[in-house]
């Protein structure tokens, strides 16, 4: 199936601004199921030159710079993606135990490179409520891919979806206590969770197809995905309790939101600011 | 015993010290512990004999006298360090013991040796982890010491350094135990400090004690600086233009960062007089932007790039990475180094050097356990009344632990602690660390002592400064060794000849001849030139608040002033149009009006939170002075101090008593500011940061003058009351009766203080500085055509011209053009701080 994706960030400012420096993760990865046949970037005003390069985690990243003073600053990225049925149905794979032997003993390059993602991040710190969150799901010798299922659901129960409830800025245990947010703070809930015992989890943002009848399908949205030894990265989207197939469209991976923010960029001058984002996912029929 | 007292000064008690002789067998150490002096039999150590026969032959009461002047050279060269947790920019002097640690030739050489291997290590395991990371992946370092590690910067992975040097300065922390074996204590790789103050202590040193210098072989410092500006040269490309980049003013090694910006001669600047277009570094000066190839850089890997490192630093440079990946700019040491700062590294160091360097470590660390290690953390569970406990990343607020120093209970829940997450915590067995003389009341008295040794890349190899930074505890029985607690710096004085070291000739191979004597860079940093402006307004806005505070003062005391023909009235009504008093004032009973004036004068002078305050003013000019502390002499920094002390004494009231003492207070102040400003102008070179200064002080005295002469002068027939107010207030009533001879008119009141263009005080003379001054700043317009600056420092100086005292008489005139000129002066001020100062302002974070 072949997706149009379109996805605008626009800054209002209240004074100018004298001069701007940004950075965007705004490029669909490359993967097994979804090929990039189309990309561009516009940015308004027009900054002299864009630079890509790829980040640490593989990403693609544009950065930019705008030099004249502006009070309103558009990113846009458009893009057409096909996404694949998955080509198999998925094997129980390893106990979540032995999936945390294999991460501590890393001595496969897919295990060294998921061991990354056992740990703390800026975002995701290690937390005594997250780690005792887990106790009713990891039970002994159970499969990783059903446990990991069946804390997606018990987080998509358990936590009530709320925009304005937090911001980027809200402290995960802030998040775990009040038990409300919205798919950033589900998936760094899930990740902490699993992290806390010793499992690969990373932070996926990317979009949601807009027919379907999702949480977060106009903006920018975020899911988890969990490394299962022998299976490789599998997907779970806590705030719509569903593991991603044909759905999601992914942008970019990470540790957390801070690896992978869509756009950020340092301004001079400008004053207070406001912000639109706009994303369409519409399917294009051939 | 030296104390670091209140005043910041270092004192010595008075005491009969020419009794006093120097005894060799009254330096009395505990045998416990290696004493760097002195064997066990009470013999002095041979590497000491010259020292200690230099002593005797002295005397205690000379040593004593050439102390005392090393403490007047400190004083002098203001050598301080910030102490966090006091007050923002509270410093101290650096304290300095005179007796240096002294370390035979022999022995030295073997620490050479190791320090070198040391640091070569330290930047191959670098640029293993922001490299292939084969160490991780063969089993030679644990993932989670890299990838757990909140130093290790992803954004830095893979970034190109030249010659695959990532460390080009690098710190270790050295001790000796009781057998007389040094150990690593800790390794420095990000922004290793130190080093300026052992060059500080040995300059000292050299002019405290120059006979032990003659008859002592010790090696120079001044060659491994100049290999180590060698090395950071061969790597930086382009027309390796150098900055040093330090967080500024507050942080505690700051007077290092200005000395060493100075050995190098290169500019000290601040994150943001630096911008990033095009992937290239540039420095913002006066002039323009100036292209720069390498950073020296004295700020946390962290800080450096907001973009792509810490959101919330505003210290750093926007897009400093990107210059870097684009091979653009040369940062030392690379951004990502702090990794391998962490203590937990030490535990796997000798296997490392081995795989990486094919040798055996010859400097082995304090003995170090990682708990994410099963046997480790066996072991540290079973030992932990013996060890430091301490988190694996160092965090703020999380502070080592001594399991000596915990009941029962306390190493109970520590043990919980390291059970529930064994790999956040690490174990280090305490050194118990040699002692060495410092120099007291009581003569020679033993103290523990740290070495902290420095290595720097030369361009082929790492180079090992032949001395280093040593530091003592506070007091005999302390173990404790750190100048943020009241620890005291020594000279190290390594044995031997000069020419050993091949980076002696290195100097003279370059034609490098202005290591000492700095070469005056032109580049005038904008946010200097900022300072400078603002420190020139705020000086001039202080002293006229003072002048008319003080001219103010004698009325209420009520003395018939004989000479003067000062009226309460003509104060009042003066007051009431500067809003200083509301209006109903003037109808008031005087007794009531003698008590308003009185508390307004109160609080003018003393409530600092005011901002027509005397005491906010004088904070917002030592406000801007700040940041400039390098380029101000310490005299001038000394009589800044003096005025703020001066206001910032509490409030006293009156109470009736003739105010006497705070009439004497505001003559003491203006006499103080009168010295300010002659030690700037005699200090200051003529360039542009002194013209900005100047164009500060200019537009605000015009600006005054031009407030006083509208509140002041009402017409042709303005009262000689008001007008002899206005005369003193703008200090020129004695001109005035030298000129005219005559009773106070108007009319040449005018003359003298917006006409003649020879009164240092008239509206004239400051636009005719202001044309002069903006004449000499650096321009880039088309030749033959006036820039708009031109034309608004112009258009004043041309309207007063063309009036006349008498036209400005009539009703209404005067006003309006004091308000015309007003406006054209705070036109000029936007224009020139829009064209010379435009990047001052501050970058935040934004993202979606």
């Amino acid at each position: 199936m072949i997706f149009k994706c379109s996805h605008t960030t626009r800054y209002t400012y209240e004074g100018p601004v004298a001069h701007c420096l940004s950075e965007a993760r705004l490029t669909p990865r490359i993967l097994e199921n979804q090929r990039l046949l189309d990309w561009s970037l516009a940015v308004e005003p027009k900054p002299g030159s864009i630079i890509s390069r790829k980040d640490y985690f593989g990403n693609d990243v544009s950065s930019f710079a705008v030099l004249e003073p502006h009070d309103r600053f558009t990113v846009t990225a458009t893009s057409t993606v096909e996404i694949l049925p998955p080509t198999a149905e998925l094997q129980l794979g390893p106990s979540w135990e032995e999936a945390r032997t294999m991460l501590t003993r890393c001595d496969q390059p897919d295990l060294l490179e998921a061991s990354e993602f056992t740990w703390e991040s800026p975002f995701v710190p290690w937390l005594e409520d997250l780690s005792a969150y887990a106790n009713a799901v990891l039970l002994p010798g159970r499969p990783l891919l059903e446990a990991a299922r069946e804390l997606m659901q018990k987080i998509y129960r358990e936590f009530q979806y709320k925009p304005a409830a937090t911001s980027i800025e809200t402290p995960l245990a802030e998040v775990a206590k009040t038990r409300r947010g919205v798919c950033q703070d589900y998936s760094h809930v899930m990740i902490g969770v699993l992290r806390a015992h010793g499992l690969a989890a990373r932070y996926v943002s990317g979009y949601l197809r807009g027919d379907a009848d999702f949480q977060g399908a106009q903006a920018s949205h975020a899911w988890v995905s969990v490394f299962v030894p022998g299976l490789g990265w599998v997907d779970y989207d806590p705030t719509n309790n569903v593991m991603p197939s044909t759905g999601h469209l992914t942008i970019a991976w990470g540790r957390d939101f801070g690896d992978v923010t869509p756009v950020k960029g340092i301004t001079i001058g400008g004053g207070k600011h406001e912000l639109e984002v706009e994303v369409r996912v519409t399917p294009k029929q051939h | 015993m030296y104390k670091v007292t209140q005043s910041s000064t270092l004192q010595l008690k008075n005491s009969a010290k020419d009794s006093l002789k120097i005894d060799h067998r009254s330096y009395e150490p505990n045998p416990a512990f290696w004493d760097e002096y002195q064997g066990l039999d009470g013999s002095v150590r041979p590497h000491w004999a010259q020292f200690a026969e230099c002593m005797s032959e002295m005397g205690a009461t000379e040593f004593d006298r050439r102390w005392q002047s090393a403490q007047q050279i400190i004083r002098n060269n203001a050598i301080t360090y910030n102490v966090y947790g006091e007050t923002k920019g509270a410093e101290r002097l650096w304290p300095l013991d005179p007796v240096p640690l002294v370390i035979g030739e022999e022995e030295w050489a073997h620490l050479e040796v190791a320090i070198a291997q040391r640091a070569q290590l330290m930047n191959a395991i670098l640029n293993d982890c922001y490299g292939p990371q084969n160490l991780i992946r063969q089993g030679n370092l644990p993932a989670e010491l890299v990838y757990a590690n909140p130093n290790f910067l992803r954004p830095c992975h893979g970034i190109p350094v030249p010659g695959d040097v990532r460390l080009h300065f690098y710190g270790v922390d050295l001790a000796r135990s009781s057998n007389g074996q040094w150990w690593v204590i800790a390794d420095r790789t990000q922004v290793p400090s130190g080093a300026g103050y052992a060059l500080e202590n040995r300059v000292v040193a050299a002019r405290t004690l120059p006979n032990f210098f003659n008859q002592h072989s010790i090696r120079p410092l001044n060659s491994f600086f100049a290999a180590r500006r060698h090395g950071l040269l061969q790597l930086a490309p382009g027309n390796r233009r150098m900055v040093l980049l330090t967080p500024g003013p507050y942080n505690e090694t700051y007077f290092e960062h200005s000395f060493l910006a100075k050995t190098f001669a290169v500019p000290l600047v601040e994150g943001p007089d630096l911008t990033v277009r095009d992937q290239r570094v540039y420095l913002k000066t006066l002039e323009g932007l100036e292209p720069i190839d390498l950073i020296l850089r004295r700020q946390d890997d962290s800080y450096c790039d907001p973009l792509e490192l810490r959101g919330d630093s505003l210290l750093g440079v926007p897009g400093l990475l990107g210059a870097v990946r684009a091979g653009n700019v040369v940062i030392a040491n690379a951004l990502g180094s702090g990794l391998i700062e962490t203590p937990a590294h030490q535990a796997f160091l000798p296997g490392l050097c081995r795989k990486l360097l094919g040798e055996e470590l010859r400097l082995p660390s304090v003995a170090t356990w990682w708990c994410g290690q099963p046997v480790e953390r066996n072991y540290v569970l079973e030992h932990l009344e013996e060890l430091i406990i301490k988190p694996t990343f160092p965090r703020f607020g999380l502070k080592p632990v001594f399991g000596a120093d915990l009941d029962q209970k306390g190493r109970e829940a520590l043990r919980r602690k390291i059970e529930a997450r064994p790999t956040h915590y690490i174990a280090q067995e305490p050194v118990a660390l040699s002692t060495a003389p410092v120099w007291t009341e009581e003569g020679m008295s033993p103290r523990h002592i740290m070495l902290r040794a420095f290595a720097a890349w030369d361009g082929h190899n790492y180079a090992v400064m032949p001395g280093g930074l040593a530091r003592v505890s506070q007091s005999a029985s302390s173990l404790v060794v750190t100048m943020q607690h009241g620890g005291v710096s020594k000279d190290t004085w390594i044995l031997g000849r000069p020419e050993q070291t091949p980076f002696a000739r290195l100097m003279l191979d370059e034609g490098d001849t202005t290591l000492h004597s700095p070469v005056v860079t032109s580049d005038m940093p904008s946010r200097v030139a900022d300072n400078l402006f603002w420190l020139g307004r705020y000086a001039e806005r202080v002293e006229s608040m003072v002048r008319t505070l003080r001219t103010v003062l004698p009325v209420l005391a009520g003395e018939g002033d004989v000479i003067h023909n000062l009226t309460l009235e003509a104060v009042l009504e003066m007051m009431v149009a500067y809003t200083y008093l509301p209006k109903t004032v003037l109808k008031s009973p005087m007794g009531e009006q003698l008590h308003q004036l009185e508390s307004m004068l109160t609080s003018m002078i003393h409530d600092p939170a005011g901002i027509s305050s005397l005491g906010f003013n004088l904070k917002q000019m030592r406000q801007a002075a700040w940041p400039l502390k390098e380029r101000l002499s310490s005299d001038t920094w000394r009589v800044l101090h003096q005025i703020e002390m001066e206001a910032s004494q509490p409030a006293r009231p009156f109470l009736g008593k003739r105010p006497a003492s705070l009439q004497s207070k505001l003559d003491q102040t203006i006499l103080l500011l009168s010295a300010f400003a002659g030690l700037l102008a005699d200090s200051t070179t003529r360039g542009h940061g002194w013209r900005f200064l100047e164009i500060g002080r200019r537009l605000e005295r015009g600006l005054q003058t031009m407030e006083l002469l509208s509140h002041g002068i009402t017409g042709p027939n303005s009262e000689p009351a008001h007008l002899e107010l206005v005369l003193l207030v703008a200090d020129s009533s004695i001109t005035y009766r030298t000129r005219y001879l005559t009773m106070l008119r108007a009319q040449y009141v005018l003359e003298l203080l917006l006409f003649d263009e020879t009164n240092p005080r008239s509206i004239a003379y400051q636009l005719v500085s202001l044309t002069e001054l903006y004449d000499k700043l650096p321009h880039r317009d088309g030749a033959g055509l006036w820039s708009l600056e031109k034309r608004l420092a112009l258009k004043p100086l041309a309207a007063v011209r063309l009036s006349s005292a008498e036209e400005l008489l009539q009703p209404e005139a005067l006003e309006k053009l004091l308000s015309q000129l007003r406006e054209d002066l705070y036109d000029l001020s936007e224009a020139l701080t829009g064209r010379y100062l435009s990047h001052v302002m501050p970058s935040r974070l934004v993202s979606a």
